[in-house]
């Protein structure tokens, strides 16, 4: 079976996106409410 | 300790990639796209995490009204919800180049699709109710019903014919699985729950700034 590497990179990459995006969001609701 | 723990999951995380594209063998059959299994598999284990411990928490709740445990139940939905998301999305592109098809309504499937939408429903009932005690305790009863739904998942494999494989870890008898892909695979498994638990406490004390503010 051929190794589909871009498959494996699109589960990797599609990871990593969500992953920092969230921890982006919580960093940005974290100092959006402390400077309330 | 947040802090710590944040340290100590980037580094579960990297440990990780390097066991599943550095020590781990290419699978004979599937080839190198077998690695998305690495990710895939870590992604339903927190998920199930995350829902026990939404369940826990709700009936603490129902059981003491403490906002505390509601807060947790409402953390850990929403991380259920975000590593459900990314079972379903590493499944579909891994099922792609090995089923030929991104989606089947197979019962494993299935059910993970249900799971879902119902702690989907139960962020949007949270959001819905703008009474805050109300709105605890009607997620708390979903909290604990939903949960009845984890069992499904997990046995949907051999109690209907499904196209998804039976767990390969987590099974009666033990794994057939090498070693090798064991241990890469529970360094995952440990960067994962980590990195759960780093999240929960972020967005549990980020709940607790919120409540604050909206007082």
């Amino acid at each position: 079976m051929p190794d589909n590497w871009g498959f494996v990179l699109a589960a990797y990459g599609l990871a990593a996106a969500v992953l920092i995006g969230y921890w982006r969001r919580l960093a940005r609701k974290e100092r959006d409410l402390e400077r309330k | 300790m947040t802090r710590a723990l944040g340290g100590l999951a980037a580094a579960g995380l990297l440990a990780g990639l390097v066991m599943a594209f550095g020590v781990a063998p290419r699978e004979a059959t599937q080839g190198n796209v077998q690695r998305i299994m690495y990710l895939h598999v870590p992604s339903v284990w927190v998920a199930y995490l995350a829902f026990a411990v939404v369940f826990v928490a709700s009936v603490v709740y129902l059981a003491r009204r403490a906002e505390a445990a509601d807060r947790l139940a409402h953390a850990s939905a929403e991380l259920g919800v975000l590593f459900t998301g990314l079972t379903i999305a590493t499944g579909s592109i891994w099922g792609k180049p090995t089923w030929g098809t991104w989606w089947t309504w197979d019962a494993r499937l299935t059910s993970v699709a249900i799971l879902f939408v119902m702690y989907v429903g139960y962020l949007l009932l949270r959001g819905m109710i703008d009474e805050r005690e109300r709105a605890a305790r009607s997620a708390a009863v979903l909290g604990v019903v939903a949960a009845l739904n984890i069992p499904l998942v997990h046995f949907s494999v051999y109690w209907w014919r499904t196209l998804h494989q039976p767990p390969s870890l987590m099974k009666p008898g033990g794994s057939s699985m090498p070693p090798v892909i064991v241990a890469a695979l529970l360094v995952n498994f440990a960067a994962f729950s980590l990195l759960y638990l780093y999240f929960l406490g972020r967005r549990v004390r980020l709940l607790g700034l919120e409540a604050e503010a909206a007082r």
